[in-house]
């Protein structure tokens, strides 16, 4: 597995919303299925002292991490100051932030991964479900339920495609290392190329499956990397039917400058020899056949 | 969202670029008077939401006695499909020279990236493809707040230096407005200095709210009010709605209608939390659609209450067929509501998507 496993201590930043308390609970749930340490502690301005989910809350990370052995953040902060708690985490001494955070303006993004990047400390997303290592760690929104521990990797662009693709692969009997959702907006921390490093040195990962879609050309230096590595992926591309200079849900879904579209990063990808899926429903079973 | 050139160049103005003297003319305004102060030579230039536009016959060339007649005529035309309201009215520039910047956001790299040539006013693309050595592009670290000059320097160039000074106001401009482009195509040299004779500027939908803009003027009516409830809807011309929850399976699931035969109507996105009141209405949105002959509903997740969503989907009582495929928590009790009610709920993406298509035919 990679990013965390049992071990990692975990703070969850924007503690005392809705979803931060919700998901603190399920991600604690699940750490105790496991054995695992799960939240810590809450982060939430101005909410000190209190207690959601019999994890208190701090004011600062810097106060939750002077209390509490922990590395990573799962950020639920609203996207309009999610930025500056990317930047918060990173000067407290994190190494890894989870944003889940959705509508973060994308300068602020920018400026928060580069400021991150200074502090030696990494961002997963924004924009995105987390990551979970069946058996390990929940870091985020996954529902645990659909996996099952294994050695398929999986990194997306997508959560509930993310979903959709494990619950077919447990399904199938194939269980899974490590899945990623690395976010839909256009500026992302870790991207399919850092994640394929990290499943390189990953003993237990064997095969990877890649889900892209339109907007930038990520995928095609992801599945570069792993044939690189000597890793066996297949990619999904979602979007080949999506209008130009429209964006499809996620910030970084669009077409621009004739930049992006799935069916030309499709026939990039096959003209260097990488198996695509055309349909979601293929995916097992070509992977049963990579392993 | 995209911001008209006049607006564009009131913003790139704030930064200290120059740009022409200009006004702005709606239909039926009274211009006489206020287009005088112009000079003898004017451009009057339709203020339209496409690229291209002097291709297409979106920018006329005047004077002070033809101008009437010139206005006239290209509120009469439409642009690429578009109707012309709003025409700029400006004084033509004694152009010495064109050249060509940009600044957008490069995704690979998580910074902005300027782009500059020697040549402006022409298509960017082409000039990249026949004469690479004219286009210069530099990264800007997101943590700088200026242009550094080295950089300035490399990208102008033997071009004179004060373009080096309106590269980093375009540049604060990009920041200051959240900007995904900012364009000046073609900045032009006079002798009364450097100007900006067209400005392009798209700003980021995630910051709209910041940049004092209540309305994203990108969307029609239906994917508006789609929007003011939270969801991502877009239209398309087929004749199957969709509905799903999350970007990436509500997309996946476009592809395979049309992969299948089928058409799809939308793309619909109703995000996370689809509880009943929400798909009640994502289902209306669809069911008022003319076109719309059935609706593929495809939610996954942990969480989603699948009775609760069965409940929306049966309170919204539309006209058209609804092949349902609902995974997540009550998905027996789901199953029974809807059964109940006639409507089909099936296991797998595939399966409710080829009913889908053979209902449609």
């Amino acid at each position: 597995m990679i990013y965390a496993d049992k071990n990692t201590g975990i703070i969850v930043q924007g503690a005392t919303g809705r979803q931060g308390s919700f998901h603190i609970n399920l991600m604690n749930q699940y750490a105790r299925e496991v054995g695992g340490t799960g939240v810590v502690a809450g982060v939430t301005p101005g909410k000190g002292g209190t207690i959601v989910h019999d994890i208190p809350v701090y004011s600062s990370v810097r106060d939750a991490i002077k209390n509490h052995d922990a590395t990573t953040t799962v950020m639920f902060v609203p996207g309009s100051a999610a930025g500056d708690s990317i930047m918060e985490a990173a000067d407290a001494g994190i190494e890894l932030v989870v944003a889940v955070t959705e509508h973060i303006p994308v300068h602020d993004v920018m400026r928060a991964i580069a400021y991150a990047d200074t502090k030696g400390c990494q961002v997963i997303g924004p924009n995105c479900p987390g990551i979970l290592s069946p058996g390990e760690c929940s870091l985020g929104i996954m529902p645990s339920h659909l996996y099952r521990r294994g050695n398929v990797g999986v990194i997306s662009r997508s959560g509930t495609l993310t979903y959709e693709v494990v619950h077919e692969l447990s399904r199938a009997g194939i269980g899974q290392s490590t899945v990623v959702g690395i976010g839909g907006d256009p500026v992302i921390g870790q991207t399919f190329v850092d994640v394929i490093h990290r499943f390189f040195e990953d003993t237990e990962t064997k095969a990877v499956v890649l889900l892209g879609e339109l907007g930038g050309n990520l995928e095609e230096e992801g599945a570069l990397t792993a044939q690189e590595c000597d890793i066996p992926v297949v990619v999904f591309i979602a979007g080949t039917t999506a209008p130009p200079e429209k964006r499809m849900g996620h910030a970084g879904a669009i077409v621009s400058g004739g930049e992006g579209d799935a069916i030309t990063k499709i026939k990039r990808l096959q003209a260097i020899g990488i198996p695509v899926a055309s349909r979601l429903s293929t995916i097992p079973s070509i992977i049963q056949e990579l392993l | 969202m995209k911001i008209q050139e006049h607006e564009a160049k009131i913003i790139f103005q704030g930064s200290g670029i120059k740009v022409p003297q200009g006004v702005m003319i709606q239909r039926g305004d009274d211009y006489h008077k206020t287009i005088a102060s112009l000079g003898d030579e004017i451009v009057v230039k339709a203020q339209v939401d496409i690229g291209g536009r002097g291709k297409a016959g979106g920018v006329l060339m005047a004077t002070q006695k033809t101008a009437p007649d010139t206005i006239q005529e290209l509120f009469g035309r439409t642009i690429k499909g578009l109707v012309v309201n709003r025409v700029l009215v400006e004084e033509r520039l004694r152009i010495e020279h064109e050249y060509y910047v940009s600044i957008t956001i490069d995704r690979a790299r998580k910074m902005p990236v300027i782009l500059f040539a020697d040549t402006g006013g022409v298509d960017i693309e082409e000039t990249a493809k026949q004469d690479p050595e004219a286009l210069r592009r530099a990264y800007i670290h997101p943590l700088l707040t200026d242009v550094p000059l080295y950089i300035r320097r490399y990208l102008i160039g033997n071009a004179p230096k004060e373009l080096g000074e309106t590269i980093n106001q375009l540049y604060k401009a990009f920041i200051a407005n959240d900007a995904l482009l900012a364009e000046i195509n073609p900045l032009v040299t006079t002798k009364e200095g450097v100007y900006a004779a067209d400005a392009k500027l798209i700003i980021d939908d995630n910051a709209l709210f910041r940049q004092g803009i209540k309305e994203n003027r990108d969307l029609n009516e239906r994917e508006r009010l789609a929007e003011d409830h939270g969801f991502s809807f877009v239209e398309l011309e087929g004749t199957i709605g969709v509905i799903g929850n999350g970007a990436g399976l509500t997309m996946a699931t476009v592809d395979l209608i049309t992969n299948s035969g089928g058409t799809p109507a939308n793309f619909l996105d109703v995000g996370g939390g689809a509880d009943k009141d929400r798909v009640s209405f994502a289902v209306r949105l669809l069911g008022d659609v003319p076109r719309v002959s059935v609706i593929v509903v495809n939610l996954l997740g942990g969480i989603t209450r699948c009775d609760e969503v069965a409940k929306g989907i049966v309170e919204a009582g539309v006209s058209q067929k609804i092949v349902v495929r609902l995974a997540g928590t009550n998905e027996e009790e789901g199953r029974r509501i809807l059964k109940e009610h006639g409507y089909t709920m099936l296991d797998t993406m595939e399966e409710v998507v080829t009913a889908a298509v053979r209902a449609a035919i």
